[in-house]
């Protein structure tokens, strides 16, 4: 899902960078006193599984790329605001380690994945947890990459449109929406399955370690 | 004096900004062969991995473009040549400054960020370093192809193995750096 550096204008970037910004801040606010010796090490070994998962991906037409995210599993245990921080430290690492995603690509990225995703996933555990736990983390698992695949296929899918030569020639990313969001959608809906079996797994290996 | 990390970060930053607002593929073409010549000795084993990071996704979209615009009858090669290119350079860009700079030092304007940065990559060779140590142990104890269910089995230790040595490592670290004063207001 991640989208790389050189496919956003920076019509795109340059505002979303400053969204981020607000969002970061709001996000940092308190983190020191959320943070200790039991916390910190929860948080980076989720913080590094996440950033595993997110390298396996598989390349889509018309689209970006398909992977679990592990968002979903950040947001859970640890809250929005601190899943959303460490998901945009996976993304940047991601991008300056392996190439994957980028540096301009990085707010759209975080704001599509981190706070996107980790929103979704709380407020549909929150809203399943009366029916089932376990249906209630599969589905906010599942929520948590459709979504942000809904967000970045609409960004992308709107780049021919607001960065182009007089001809119409794109300059950034060259597909419209008819074609970015069945290309993102569509296989995130799949794989959307697999994070949902993969968070209940470590769900599941969380709370026999009395984490939640 | 030398460079700091931080400055060499704002730089990089720039630079990716300024690369955005080319569209003239020969412009870029040239940029980036100043940059690979600036990389010093290190330039092709950057450009290497660089055109391996790159691949499938520049591929994909490049393919994509070609089918569609020749089903609309309009195809640009410059557009080909321009997001290539741009690609290139960015993510050149990108593993030219972690070869060159600590990014860590580069984040040093931000302590919490550093904190769990750290810790994070320190879990990141962990897992790493378990996860070869695994396929090493399993691989030594069979001599065929072992079964599905026995896969499934190992992968489930191995599972639960790498998040508790994890976060046994993470709990280590961070005490380490407690005593050191890292949570400290």
């Amino acid at each position: 899902m991640h989208i790389p550096d050189g496919f956003l204008s920076p019509q795109t970037y340059l505002p979303a960078y400053a969204v981020a910004a607000g969002a970061w801040t709001w996000a940092a606010r308190g983190l020191r006193e959320r943070l200790d010796e039991t916390t910190v090490p929860r948080l980076a070994m989720l913080t590094a599984l996440a950033y595993g998962l997110g390298l396996v991906m598989v390349p889509l037409p018309g689209g970006t790329s398909g992977h679990a995210l592990g968002v979903a599993l950040l947001a859970l245990i640890f809250g929005v605001r601190s899943a959303f921080l460490a998901y945009s430290l996976v993304l940047l690492l991601q991008s300056l380690l392996f190439g994957a995603g980028g540096i301009t690509a990085l707010p759209v990225n975080a704001l599509a994945m981190g706070l996107v995703g980790g929103f979704a996933a709380v407020t549909a555990k929150r809203l399943l947890t009366p029916i089932n736990e376990t249906a209630a983390v599969a589905g906010a698992a599942w929520l948590s990459v459709v979504l942000p695949g809904v967000v970045v296929a609409l960004v992308l899918g709107i780049q021919p449109a607001i960065a182009h030569k007089p001809d119409g020639t794109p300059l950034f990313f060259p597909f419209g929406l008819e074609i970015t969001l069945p290309a993102v959608l569509l296989p995130h809906l799949l794989i959307g399955i697999g994070e949902a079996v993969l968070t209940v797994l470590v769900w599941r290996y969380a709370r026999s370690r009395k984490w939640v | 004096m030398g460079v700091s990390a931080q400055t060499w970060l704002v730089a990089y930053g720039a630079a990716l900004v300024a690369v955005t607002f080319i569209h003239q593929p020969t412009a870029l073409a040239a940029l980036l062969a100043l940059t690979v010549a600036a990389a010093g000795p290190q330039r092709w084993r950057l450009l290497k991995k660089t055109l391996l990071a790159v691949l499938a996704f520049s591929l994909m979209v490049s393919v994509g473009y070609v089918i569609v615009s020749l089903w609309r009858g309009h195809l640009d090669p410059d557009y080909l040549l321009l997001a290539n290119l741009r690609v290139l350079l960015m993510v050149f860009l990108g593993f030219w400054f972690v070869a060159r700079v600590d990014v860590l030092a580069a984040l040093a304007g931000w302590p919490t960020l550093r904190l769990v940065a750290t810790l994070a990559l320190g879990q990141i060779r962990t897992f790493e370093r378990i996860v070869a140590d695994f396929r090493l142990a399993f691989e030594s104890r069979n001599i065929a192809r072992p079964h599905l269910t026995a896969r499934a089995r190992n992968a489930a230790a191995q599972g639960i193995a790498l998040m508790d040595k994890s976060v046994a490592s993470a709990t280590e670290s961070t005490l380490a750096m407690k005593s050191r004063g890292a949570f400290d207001a």
